[in-house]
């Protein structure tokens, strides 16, 4: 069966057993070429997908997944699904009523191009980046893209589907200066191949990380802090899920019942709009079929929403401002997806440390406590001017705290791409630990 | 058997002109289930199913995958790749005589000893609300979060070279999640616990222990200050304490990143990385050991690597292509986090080995510095060797006696510096259980080690 005879299959079974039933199904092209000293290293070409089931069955939720689209697949991952739900004990689960939405195409003709110009672009990339002479290695250069469709169907109405893509360019490589060396990891996303630029992507790479060559250690000690919008970013979407209304409703964000108070500098503007014609994490709905629309999760610095999706609104008593969250393998949850932090009047930094990147988000962050520990790369700046490069550093602190210690915002907003997307300007703050020499 | 023998074979055939192609087909039940202050919030169940071929033409690789593994389904995977390619390749190692597979299956030496469905779903939910009512050590435990992921894993791999492999991995994980909070404070303890077996991870590892660990770290993180920051000796826990080996070291070794000569330690063999106090080895044959399996990603069986015998490099971790770029002999290590990815070196069970040197030595003679007692997980970039882990639990030591808690921060360094400072590994090997992710995806590994003293790495705190 194809995805679409298998949706309708599920849901037809779904009807005679009398079991409310929601498919998200997915289906991926991906295609990635790799250069190597000039030769093509790795090509990569794939169409993959699934379906995911959730089901309601006496007000009780159940979920299973399949790749494999046979009929003993299918019903295997319905009965699962139905057994599933019967180990709740709850009765409060439901399926929200959903409408027709068709089909609407994100993508058009955006990443059209042939093959060979693709595996040309990821050439002359990494051709590119091999011609900065301190650069000694390149252990990565790919060009890649993902065309995805998602359908999302239900018993209860919902059927709508979309296609989206997105093309990256993406480099592990090292650069050496006399016995400093540094690793650069980029990637750079584009939603139309027509703003893709290899020769001009990798000089910036190879910026980004020859500005770090020839650093010091940092003595330990309290500064301000100016982190650059990629540092800034994975800060924001590890801390995101302190804004998801699941988290609240399961007492895992300190954010829980402060709606309407002031938790952030003035100047900070949180947006998430799903709506963003460029947006590289644009949808039109979400997984339960909602409608998107652009949400403002903080103004002003005052609280103003949570991420929610139907079940989270519903407990909560608060609107639903579809950010439901499924992939078919998944269960569901709620997640930003173009989320970005407004931009200021700009800023020129000081005295402190700018803080180019920062690495080991994953362990060092924990979103129900608010704190961060992170190992930082950086420059020191003095008299407003970049002194030299910095090593060897953590920087630390509570996210809350930061966020109401900003002083200042850049006037540029720059995206960062991590299956969310991600924007920030430079974004300024009195004072963070510092932990070095 | 997932496919024919004639069908697998005729895919392979396609792959004309490659000078070695490769099928990986894998069919993986996962089954996960959550619950959160005694009631289920998710139970779900997954059958992920797709196949990944591999051409090489010399040492350039093409990939590609499908979830259609009917005849038709992967005879278009064949073309596609062979018309992307679009070269004839230098030699056909196959000959003309057609394929002649040596077939292995795995002899269970992992097997599990609880299958599935021996247990209704409704016994794992009785056992995992234990690990709820233990949790609650104390009336500031608010939310207790158990949940328990269950796999069934078979592929098979099958090549021009006339391997035949069959696999079957079942994985069991238990971890349980607690978060204690007093006014605005909230922290979190965590315990986590997965192996090669079925639902008898259970009965090693109660839920109830593992629910009480994660609480009484909660509770011990509530009432914590926080880390001090600068540069200091720490003492790293045993357990998932290897995980700092693990990025410091480990990833440096494997071939991904050696053969392009990325890694610091790139061609250094049989010369002098660490201290003379490290051992390290890498095993992929622990039975039941959650980062085991009889036959690697591509069909090779893992074996013991022992990478650093007394501070001397003695072995990278070397896959296919690995071998093929560097000379060094393959030492079952090609691993991959499903059929979407083509496989990379990596790591197993990854450890550093004990000596005869008791704990409490460790902590004698420290002024001032950290217990880092249980640990998150790290990053490497192996170009630069700069690493970090986090720390979930830790003490102050002062006058080398452990005294008050200080809340978890991270601890970064330089990897080639970091095993030079190793100053004393204790006699109390213990492994923890990971998710390790890099260029081939995320795979279960163990990291391990006795308790180690490191003379000074940077504490990421926050200062006075």
């Amino acid at each position: 069966m194809n995805l679409d005879d298998a949706k309708r299959y599920v849901l037809d079974r779904a009807k005679a057993r009398g079991v409310a039933a929601e498919i998200v199904g997915q289906h991926v092209r991906e295609f990635t070429a790799r250069a190597q000293q000039g030769s093509l290293e790795q090509l990569t070409q794939a169409v993959s997908g699934g379906l995911g089931v959730r089901v309601v069955t006496g007000g009780r939720v159940g979920y299973a997944y399949t790749e494999e689209l046979s009929r003993s697949a299918l019903d295997w991952m319905f009965d699962e699904a139905v057994e599933n739900a019967s180990l709740q004990r709850g009765s409060a689960g439901f399926l929200p009523a959903g409408s027709a939405l068709g089909h609407q195409d994100l993508l058009g003709g955006r990443l059209e191009g042939s093959p060979e110009a693709k595996i040309a672009a990821a050439l002359g990339f990494e051709a590119t980046l091999r011609e900065d002479k301190r650069v000694t290695h390149v252990e990565l250069a790919d060009y890649t893209e993902r065309v995805r469709n998602v359908t999302v169907a239900s018993t209860e109405g919902a059927d709508a589907s979309y296609r989206r893509g997105a093309a990256g360019l993406m480099a592990y490589f090292v650069m050496q200066d006399g016995t400093s060396r540094k690793q650069g990891g980029e990637a750079h996303w584009v939603s139309d191949l027509q703003q893709l630029d290899p020769g001009r992507t990798a000089l910036e790479f190879t910026e980004r990380t020859a500005r770090l060559l020839g650093a010091r250690p940092l003595r330990t000690g309290r500064y301000p802090a100016y982190f650059e919008p990629k540092a800034f970013g994975r800060l924001l979407l590890a801390f995101s899920t302190m804004w998801s209304g699941k988290a609240v409703m399961e007492g895992k964000s300190r954010l829980a019942g402060r709606l309407g108070e002031t938790i952030a500098s003035p100047s900070v503007t949180l947006v998430d709009d799903p709506t963003l014609p460029d947006g590289l994490a644009a949808r039109p709905f979400d997984a339960e079929g909602t409608p998107a629309r652009p949400l403002t999760l903080v103004e002003n610095g005052v609280l103003t929403a949570y991420l929610t999706n139907s079940e989270v609104a519903r407990a909560l008593g608060i609107g639903n401002t579809g950010h439901a969250a499924r992939s078919y393998r998944g269960t569901l949850n709620v997640a930003p997806s173009n989320l970005y932090l407004r931009p200021g009047q700009g800023l020129r930094p000081h005295r402190g440390v700018i803080v180019t990147d920062v690495m080991g988000v994953h362990a060092g962050t924990n979103s129900i406590t608010g704190e961060f520990s992170l190992q930082g790369f950086g420059m020191w700046v003095k008299d407003g001017e970049i002194a030299y490069p910095v090593e060897n550093f953590a920087v630390a602190g509570d996210f809350l705290t930061l966020l109401r210690d900003i002083t200042g915002l850049g006037a540029s907003l720059e995206w960062e791409f991590w299956g969310a997307a991600v924007g920030a300007p430079l974004v300024a703050v009195a004072g963070l630990s510092f932990a070095g020499a | 058997m997932m496919l024919s023998e004639s069908l697998v074979a005729e895919t392979l055939s396609r792959a004309s002109g490659a000078d070695f192609a490769e099928l990986y087909v894998e069919r993986w039940k996962r089954r996960s289930l959550r619950l959160l202050n005694g009631e289920v919030k998710e139970a779900s169940s997954g059958l992920e199913y797709g196949a990944g071929l591999r051409l090489f033409h010399g040492t350039e690789v093409t990939y590609g995958y499908t979830n259609d593994l009917t005849p038709s389904g992967l005879h278009d995977l064949a073309a596609h790749l062979v018309t992307a390619r679009g070269r004839e390749g230098r030699v056909d190692a196959r000959g003309r005589g057609g394929l002649d597979f040596r077939k292995t299956v795995s002899g269970g030496l992992h097997a599990p000893a609880v299958p599935f469905d021996a247990h209704p779903k409704r016994y794992r939910v009785e056992r995992l609300l234990e690990a709820d009512g233990a949790a609650r050590v104390a009336p500031e435990i608010r939310q207790v979060e158990p949940s328990l992921l269950e796999w069934e894993q078979e592929t098979l791999v099958a090549n021009t070279q006339g391997v035949w492999a069959e696999d079957r991995r079942v994985r069991t994980r238990l971890s349980v999640i607690a978060v204690a909070a007093d006014g605005p404070q909230m922290q979190t303890g965590v315990a986590s616990r997965g192996m090669s077996v079925g639902l008898e991870l259970l009965d090693r590892y109660s839920p109830a222990s593992l629910g009480r660990r994660a609480g009484e770290q909660a509770m011990t993180n509530l009432r914590a200050r926080a880390a001090p920051a600068g540069t200091m000796p720490v003492v790293l826990g045993n357990g998932f304490g290897g995980v700092i080996f693990h990025e410091a070291l480990g990833h440096l070794l494997e071939t991904t990143s050696v053969a392009k000569k990325v890694s610091v330690l790139s061609d250094m063999l049989g010369e002098d990385v660490a201290s003379p106090v490290v051992t390290y080895i890498d095993d992929g044959t622990t039975p039941h050991g959650w980062g085991s399996s009889e036959f690697d990603d591509e069909g090779a069986p893992t074996e013991r690597t022992v990478l650093i015998e007394k501070g001397i490099l003695k072995s990278y971790m070397v896959d296919r292509l690995g071998a093929l770029l560097t000379g060094y002999g393959p030492t079952g290590s090609g691993r991959r986090q499903d059929y979407t990815l083509a496989p990379t070196s990596r790591m197993r069970n990854t450890y550093i080995a004990a000596s005869a040197t008791p704990v409490d030595r460790l902590f004698e003679g420290i002024e001032f510095g950290l217990y880092a007692k249980e640990f998150r997980g790290g990053q490497v970039k192996p170009g630069s060797g700069e690493y970090n882990f986090g720390v979930q639990e830790a003490y102050i030591i002062r006058r080398g006696r452990r005294e008050e808690a200080v809340r978890g921060a991270m601890l970064v360094g330089k990897g080639p510096e970091t095993i030079k400072r190793v100053a004393a590994v204790a006699d109390d090997l213990d492994m923890g259980v990971g998710m390790c992710g890099s260029l081939s995806g995320s795979i279960p590994v163990e990291v391990g080690q006795p308790h180690v003293l490191v003379s000074e790495i940077v504490v990421g705190g926050e200062t006075g």
